[in-house]
């Protein structure tokens, strides 16, 4: 063999197939992002839901107490 | 509404706007039963009107919506109010702020303008009686800086039609 060609596809395992806080798609990347993947990561809550990390980054900061999850209305914990 | 004017407001950001457009479109094929978006070329501020649901006491009435979006929409709820003349409701002030909790401190990011309609009929058609909030007066004379009741205290009246 004198040389081949590499064919990868990758999802996120997400429940979802949107981000509930910008709607964009996980497998695309949130608006403030260019490229999905590594660089626009998905990130996962202790009640299981996901969003972009930018997103949900967004989210929790611009609360002044506990942040709660956009979905469950949960206490917003990062998943470990 | 003088103090919402569209020269005091900030440009949407560029999660708002994306979002808006989905939201608009999603509307635009799906919208919510009893309400009709009069789309103009305004993303940032959405007139709707409301018809009241059948069998209920605002049954053959409609009102309108005004829906202002913040610049940081959705990690900020927009402001909702009726225009004039406001639905006669035990929590909706004549000059037409709406005390409703998801528009304030139990507002989700992942909430729409859609689901807001739907709490906002919901909300219309549990009415059992049409009335002015008992406060009405106290609170429009002293509502000066034109916004709706964030944080007034009024806590007490404040329905909850989250889930």
């Amino acid at each position: 063999m004198e040389r081949w060609h590499a064919v990868a596809s990758w999802t996120w395992d997400a429940q979802d197939e949107t981000c509930g806080i910008c709607r964009m798609a996980f497998d695309g990347c949130c608006p403030d992002c260019k490229l999905p993947g590594d660089d626009c990561p998905l990130m996962w809550g202790a009640c299981n839901h996901a969003f972009h990390l930018h997103c949900i980054l967004k989210w929790v900061n611009s609360q002044t107490s506990q942040a709660h999850c956009p979905m469950c209305r949960r206490e917003w914990q990062f998943k470990a | 509404m003088t103090s919402s004017s569209a020269a005091a407001r900030k440009n949407l950001s560029k999660i708002a706007c994306n979002r808006l457009q989905k939201e608009l479109v999603e509307w635009q094929v799906n919208p919510p039963t009893g309400f009709k978006h009069k789309v103009t070329d305004n993303l940032q501020r959405w007139v709707i009107e409301v018809s009241g649901a059948p069998g209920t006491l605002y049954a053959n009435e409609t009102y309108q919506l005004q829906v202002d979006f913040p610049e940081n929409y959705p990690m900020e709820a927009p402001q909702v109010i009726f225009l004039h003349p406001a639905p006669l409701h035990p929590h909706i002030y004549s000059n037409g702020h709406i005390c409703l909790d998801i528009l304030y401190d139990s507002w989700s990011p992942a909430m729409t303008v859609s689901s807001i309609c739907i709490s906002i009929l919901s909300m219309l058609s549990s009415s059992t009686v049409k009335q002015r909030p008992e406060d009405n007066d106290r609170y429009v004379k002293n509502c000066r800086n034109g916004r709706s009741p964030r944080r007034q205290g009024g806590g007490s009246m404040m329905i909850k039609y989250s889930n």
